[in-house]
């Protein structure tokens, strides 16, 4: 098998980086499998596809593994959320987000259409169609990791205003998440996940 | 009722730790054993763990360490032959392990004056020459900490992979399996990863674990080549959830079908446990993996019926 298994985690791991105080990263433009939708996190629409973004991700990576290419870890889950005004004043079923799981570059789209055809034909639901290859490129951003539930996010992000502010910058957004705890299972209070607000001189 | 079932529970396994105080010189095989418990072998060593602290393993161990002080201080056997009854071929052996016991070299033990017999343990059972035990302590470290909740589960359909070997090395059978099936579209967002492990790594050799990496899949799929499909049966489950490395699941099993469930008024069924695990172990630290144990229970009315 050529190479060994590539973790983009550790790849790029000034990206990644969990600081308990805000900080500044330069991201590159990275690859993702995207799928977008509205509604609250939890609901059918939301759960959906969280499912369709794992088959697709996982059918391509396997299907790659069995033909002896590249190997690669799988990475987790990650969200964009897009909000037009503060997201208290927003009912939780009009909230607007992209759900993005990080994907290596020389993954293309036949690799994407070949696994959404390959799930089709297993039957599985039809969100997968849905489910698409996106660059996106943040450039700077300032980042934090923030501990505790999704709820009390609001506190970290202005920690991270307020230090864009002192730096000359202004978050322009969207706001973007990568969740390194699983909400099914880990204590609210104990919940971690990295806060990324792409920022631009104000 | 719970206090019927503790002590039915209780006098079982009270029966099987009498058999092994009058047994110390045979091989004591688990079959035997788990017979006399009226447990499922794969049951046995969870339950035994739990309720005595210790690992059948260490277990007979020290018994034969224990009664190895006995015959040093009231007998005139020569430490060789001592060593050797207690299931070591070496008198180094003998020395290191009856040192680490009891602090002193069998020859010091010998010569010594009042010193004690015994090694401590939370079980309180102990080697005792020609008196057959009465009772001992039900470990319960465990129960006050421990969520368990009942669940009710349909039967379920999986496609399976057989791992046979150390346990350390399922991941590899994980591998390929994931490969096999993912290639076909068939781990879709609702796909549930289950480990059926049908031996106890500290009983069972090495290279005879048996182990099933288990994916759910639907009524269409047939077996092919080295995959499988079982039915995982439905009904009763006592649930705990295991936080951390998967090294210490047996912990986590030993408490809840040691510790739980014999104060639980249940009674376990002959079927495997299994694991669920939330999270992949590819992009997830040990320290956060997240994994449910299901112990599958005997409906309640056949307890109520005995």
């Amino acid at each position: 098998m050529p190479g060994q298994k590539i973790d983009l985690y550790k790849l790029y791991k000034d990206e990644y980086v969990t600081p308990r105080k805000p900080i500044l990263v330069k991201t590159k433009p990275a690859q993702y499998l995207a799928i977008s939708g509205q509604g609250a996190p939890g609901s059918d629409r939301f759960s959906a596809c969280i499912g369709a973004l794992y088959a697709v991700a996982f059918t391509i990576k396997m299907t790659r593994k069995f033909a002896r290419k590249q190997d690669y870890a799988v990475c987790k889950l990650e969200g964009q959320w897009f909000f037009e005004a503060d997201p208290a004043r927003i009912p939780m079923d009009k909230w607007q987000w992209k759900l993005l799981i990080r994907t290596p570059d020389f993954i293309n789209e036949t690799d994407r259409q070949q696994a959404v055809a390959t799930l089709r034909e297993k039957r599985k639901p039809h969100e997968v169609e849905e489910v698409k290859l996106e660059t996106i490129n943040e450039g700077q951003c300032v980042q934090m990791l923030h501990i505790g539930p999704y709820d009390r996010e609001h506190e970290t992000i202005a920690l991270m205003r307020a230090f864009a502010e002192q730096k000359g910058l202004k978050l322009v957004g969207p706001h973007h998440e990568i969740y390194l705890s699983d909400p099914r299972r880990t204590p609210p209070e104990r919940l971690k996940t990295i806060l990324r607000e792409p920022a631009k001189k104000s | 009722m719970k206090d019927f079932t503790l002590r039915m529970h209780k006098e079982r396994m009270l029966r099987v730790l009498v058999y092994i105080q009058q047994h110390l010189d045979d091989p004591l095989r688990l079959e035997i054993l788990a017979g006399i418990a009226c447990l499922a072998p794969h049951h046995f060593h969870h339950v035994f763990t739990g309720m005595l602290g210790e690992s059948l393993a260490r277990h007979i161990r020290r018994l034969r360490l224990e009664r190895a002080a006995w015959r040093l201080k009231l007998s005139r056997m020569p430490v060789v032959q001592i060593a050797l009854e207690a299931g070591y071929d070496t008198h180094e052996a003998f020395s290191r392990a009856f040192r680490n016991g009891f602090k002193a070299s069998p020859t010091q033990f010998r010569r010594r004056h009042g010193t004690a017999y015994q090694l401590q343990v939370p079980s309180g059972v102990h080697y005792c020459d020609g008196v057959t035990l009465k009772d001992f302590r039900a470990t319960r470290t465990g129960v006050k900490t421990m969520t368990v909740t009942i669940k009710q589960l349909g039967p379920m359909r999986v496609a399976f992979m057989r791992h046979v070997g150390p346990y350390n090395e399922v991941g590899r059978t994980w591998d390929r399996f994931m490969m096999l099936l993912g290639k076909e579209g068939l781990l879709g967002g609702d796909t549930q990863f289950i480990g059926i492990c049908h031996d106890d790594p500290a009983v069972t050799p090495p290279d005879k674990i048996r182990y099933d990496a288990c994916v759910t899949v639907g009524a269409c799929f047939r077996p092919q080549g080295e995959i499988g499909v079982q039915v995982l049966a439905g009904g009763d489950y006592a649930v705990i959830t295991h936080f951390g490395p998967y090294e210490k699941l047996g912990e986590s099993y030993a408490k809840l079908l040691g510790q739980w469930l014999p104060r639980s008024g249940r009674d376990l069924r002959s079927t495997p446990c299994f694991e669920i695990y939330l999270n992949s172990p590819e992009n997830t630290d040990p320290a956060d993996l997240v994994t449910d144990l299901y112990a599958p229970l005997e409906p309640m009315q056949d307890i109520l019926r005995r």
